[in-house]
């Protein structure tokens, strides 16, 4: 095959001497989780220096049970498509942005993604708000900090914060804000509302 | 048991009361969309069946690796020989990538991009830099905010 005769194919000795290798930085995410048309991608690129990345996760053969219960025979293989972006905070820190589809057929993939995580921006398009119940559900058990976005990118809400808030029951030192998933500085603020909860969660943790 | 699909903008779902409130396990939802969440793929018989690459496996990603995991090239490895999708994630981690950045760059699947790092850091061609404390610590997080406010 070609690419054995490639000279390229040795790697380790060639690349002796391009310099002190960089330190590698460490990594922080926080999850953007919604359904279909919400806005995640836009929320991502808002906040991105880069343009969104697209991952593909194929679905585990084990997990194939998520999608059809007592149906094991039918087995299909679902591929999903994770957007992400990276903020560099600076040279040993970044921070990573995900996107995740919200509905529950999707949850087999989010123990590995909140592995870690800081926590979660959970975006609602109040025409369908139901979208976010599995995300909501999901990071209440996980025990993830977690924020309501609803986001205002058609410039109306069809139900006010606090509608939002009673139709989706979540506690009350859950915040629920509005912001435009356009707008870098909106999305900013949103996600200061995550780290806000998350440095809670990690003042307590140390402090017990 | 079928529940409107609520991806289906046609048919938006109406908002109520969050129905797992009081039911069980996550799982136990009723959520059975009948559509997929992504447009639909273009052409997927063409493309290589993923796994081919990894030799059929599809488990055994170390679970320490994780999407946003730093990956670097271990400038000390012995020379050895490598798959083109090996070399070519070799070839990207000169300065440090996370895994997730290595999955979009190659258009590989991220399973597979977990199984072939995990290979390649057992190969010693890999640094591959799992953090040795999982939940974030307060000063990290201030940093993160400081670091978000300074923006515009």
């Amino acid at each position: 095959m070609d690419f054995e005769q490639s000279p390229d194919h040795f790697v380790g000795t060639a690349r002796v001497g391009s310099g002190a290798p960089k330190k590698a930085p460490v990594p922080v995410k926080i999850i953007v989780a919604g359904g279909f048309g919400v806005g995640k991608t836009t929320t991502v690129g808002a906040i991105s220096e880069i343009s969104p990345l697209t991952t593909e996760a194929e679905m585990t053969a084990e997990s194939v049970g998520i999608d059809n219960p007592g149906q094991g025979s039918m087995k299909t293989t679902t591929t999903i498509a994770m957007d992400f972006g990276v903020l560099t905070i600076d040279q040993t820190l970044k921070l990573y942005i995900f996107g995740t589809p919200g509905q529950s057929r999707f949850a087999f993939m989010w123990d590995d993604l909140i592995k870690g995580a800081l926590g979660a921006l959970v975006v609602v398009d109040t025409a369908r708000i139901d979208d976010c119940y599995p995300a909501v559900d999901y990071f209440e058990r996980a025990g993830l900090p977690f924020v309501v976005g609803v986001n205002t990118f058609n410039g109306q809400m069809t139900y006010s914060l606090e509608e939002v808030r009673w139709a989706l029951a979540v506690r009350d030192d859950v915040p629920v804000l509005s912001y435009d998933a356009r707008f870098r500085a909106s999305v900013r603020d949103a996600l200061l509302v995550v780290l806000d909860q998350a440095l809670d969660k990690a003042i307590r943790a140390r402090s017990t | 048991m079928t529940y409107p699909d609520p991806d289906d903008p046609a048919h938006p779902a109406r908002p109520s009361v969050r129905p797992f409130l009081q039911s069980g396990s996550i799982s136990a939802g009723g959520y059975r969309p009948t559509r997929s969440d992504e447009p639909p793929a273009d052409d997927q018989a063409s493309t290589l069946r993923p796994f081919v690459i990894t030799s059929g496996r599809t488990d055994g990603a170390d679970p320490d690796i994780g999407m946003e995991t730093q990956v670097t090239v271990n400038h000390a490895a012995m020379p050895m020989r490598l798959s083109p999708e090996m070399r070519a994630i070799v070839a990207l981690c000169d300065d440090p990538l996370s895994v997730a950045e290595i999955s979009a760059r190659l258009r590989l699947h991220l399973g597979v991009t977990r199984i072939l790092v995990g290979d390649l850091r057992a190969a010693g061609q890999l640094d591959v830099h799992v953090l040795g404390n999982e939940t974030p610590d307060p000063e990290t997080i201030m940093r993160v905010i400081r670091g978000l406010r300074a923006i515009t």
